[in-house]
């Protein structure tokens, strides 16, 4: 990352004493405050060098404030050089309780034969609506793995666009919404096969609470040269309400014969064997509820490859779903 | 210890408990034994508080109190614990973090700390061995892939980490080769004390070469229909249930 069109920022927002603790030992953090990069108010535009394998984390703090606009556009771009090694961690939070409209678009380009490791945590108020577009382009023997955890929010919208492009590209994508109250989000994937040998998943995952809407509509397409494809799909549901509603929509569009696609979908409500069985052993209801909610959620947090970062998010996963949320006990200041 | 008193119980409009009568005292083990479709499983559940059955009359007092208000957890923080007899598969979540998160909740209910990780695990351990489980099923979803005779030998555990004053074992013996039967047997035994009971439903006389009764109960239709010592299990293994429910 020697790229100067962007600085890091100190590790504390000074205007509002906002200081994350999420990140650990290596990490760097980088503000965007309403759209520009702290200091400079530039877009980001991140560049990793071709060769760059630093341990470093990246993580990218992008913040509302009510010195912004209530209605914000912005755009970034990061790109990972040919067998560059990248790991980012992007959070989205609201420092105001004023009713923000976020458009985001966010580029994402690996050049072959890079790895690049994401985790994406969304954590807003209920008057918050962020609609992120990602572009997300993977070129051959490269290997993205991305995991969205939507986690507070009014109207969460991530539409992800993925191209393969090249043989053995890979792209792993992962999400876990927790959802309640009016909460509304939505994850909208394209992923395109256009090249043979690739190889793609998307496992995503609610927990949807009161009257809480969630949908998912991921598409599959493979271009008719994409032989040898492998793509699977997984959107599993579970509705803690009779008036949560989810709405999940599988589209395969496959041109090609000779290739490896499934899909699958379920939505469903707490086991009652399970909770029985736990609460024969002395856990009271709620926590044995919460033992199979955070059994649930699991599969996805277990995508993140730092260990230490996965420990924060289960730990951060628990205390929203005991409802403790909106506020980050890593944080001094609210995050949403 | 547990006194039952012409309890009924159904499901829907199904009556399958008709009348139990049962007392145990502690140190006492009974058997019950009965063909397939007796309420022997109803009735443990109803014993341990699964919703799905309604009490529609009697009683069921457990060291001098009625508990047919309780519910299953406090039941269990009671003394009372319930051996499926097809334990539950719990993908996600682990065995460790289900005894952990278990033990504490009887141990606040006592009035004491939670045990840290490092107590914990030697606890864990030491009544894994109790049943010769592999430490390894400690970090395994609960029940998840293991074996018939492992999820019975995982009940055991189980038991051996709440010390019940009340084990209801329902067919613990059923789906077991004989090294598993003496495995769970002998952790049955190794758990006895003279101010325990234990309930062990079975439709073998097998288990009951390991596990010594003292009181035999065959329930036939929702019933007790006849109650003896030990060598009423021998006679059934001999002559069947029929003399007993056409006579
Ligand atoms: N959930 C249920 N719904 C309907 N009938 C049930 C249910 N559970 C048990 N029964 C019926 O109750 C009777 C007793 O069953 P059970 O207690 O399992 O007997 P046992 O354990 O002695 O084999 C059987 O006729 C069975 O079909
Ligand atoms: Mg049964």
């Amino acid at each position: 990352m020697t790229e100067n069109n962007y600085i890091y920022a100190p590790s504390e927002h000074p205007a509002d004493k906002f200081r994350c603790k999420v990140p650990m030992k290596g990490t760097r953090q980088l503000f965007v405050i309403d759209g520009g990069v702290q200091g400079t108010a530039a877009p980001l535009s991140i560049k990793f060098d071709e060769g760059n394998c630093s341990d470093e984390i990246l993580q990218v703090i992008g913040v509302r404030t009510s010195s912004g606009p209530k209605e914000l556009s912005s755009e970034s771009s990061f790109s990972f050089g040919q067998n560059s090694q990248g790991r980012l961690i992007l959070c989205s939070h609201t420092f105001a309780e004023d009713p923000f409209i976020t458009k985001e678009k966010i580029k994402i380009s690996l050049a072959p034969n890079s790895s690049v490791d994401i985790v994406l945590m969304q954590n807003e108020h209920n008057d918050a609506e962020h609609i992120s577009e990602f572009e997300i382009d993977i070129q051959r023997d490269a290997s993205l793995r991305m995991v969205f955890l939507t986690l507070h929010g009014g109207k969460i919208s991530n539409n992800i666009k993925v191209n393969l492009n090249g043989e053995n590209a890979s792209c792993d994508l992962n999400g876990l919404y927790i959802v309640d109250g009016k909460q509304q989000v939505r994850n909208l994937v394209s992923m395109n096969h256009k090249d043979p040998h690739c190889y793609s998943s998307q496992l995503f995952k609610g927990i949807l609470d009161d009257a809480s809407v969630a949908s998912f509509s991921g598409l599959i397409h493979v271009w008719p040269d994409a032989q040898k494809t492998q793509a699977y799909q997984e959107n599993h549901n579970l509705l803690l309400t009779k008036e949560a509603k989810v709405y999940s929509e599988p589209q395969l569009e496959i041109y090609a014969d000779d290739v490896k696609c499934s899909h699958g979908a379920t939505n469903g409500r707490l086991d009652e064997n399970e909770l029985f069985y736990l609460r024969s052993r002395g856990i009271p209801k709620k926590e044995a509820q919460l033992l199979q909610q955070q059994a649930f959620a699991y599969a996805v947090l277990d995508k993140i490859s730092s260990e230490e970062l996965k420990e924060r998010m289960v730990s951060l996963t628990e205390q929203r779903l005991r409802g403790e949320f909106s506020k980050c006990k890593n944080c001094c200041k609210n995050c949403c | 210890m547990l006194n039952i008193k012409d309890l009924h119980a159904s499901i829907g409009e199904k009556e399958i408990l008709k009348g139990i009568n049962l007392q145990v005292k502690p140190g006492e083990i009974h058997a019950i034994m009965g063909p397939n479709g007796s309420g022997k499983s109803t009735l443990s559940s109803v014993l341990a508080g699964r919703d799905t059955y309604t009490v529609t009359s009697g009683e069921i007092e457990f060291e001098g109190k009625n508990i047919l208000e309780l519910s299953p957890e406090e039941r269990s923080i009671a003394g009372i614990f319930l051996g499926f007899q097809y334990p539950i598969e719990i993908p996600g979540v682990t065995n460790v973090n289900f005894m952990r998160t278990a033990v504490n909740e009887h141990r606040k209910a006592k009035g004491l700390e939670p045990l840290n990780a490092a107590a914990f695990l030697k606890i864990m351990r030491e009544k894994m061995e109790v049943v010769e489980m592999n430490p390894s099923f400690s970090s395994r979803g609960v029940n998840v892939g293991f074996s018939g005779g492992e999820k019975k030998r995982n009940e055991i555990f189980q038991m051996a980490m709440l010390e019940p004053k009340l084990a209801i074992l329902d067919e613990t013996d059923s789906g077991l080769d004989v090294d598993a039967l003496r495995i769970v047997a002998t952790g049955v035994n190794k758990l006895k004390r003279p101010d325990n009971a234990t309930i062990v439903i079975t439709h073998y006389q097998r288990l009951l070469d390991y596990i010594v009764p003292d009181i035999v109960h065959i329930l036939y239709n929702g019933q007790i229909i006849k109650t003896a010592g030990k060598e009423l299990a021998l006679e059934v293994e001999k002559r069947g249930y029929d003399w007993l429910i056409n006579g």
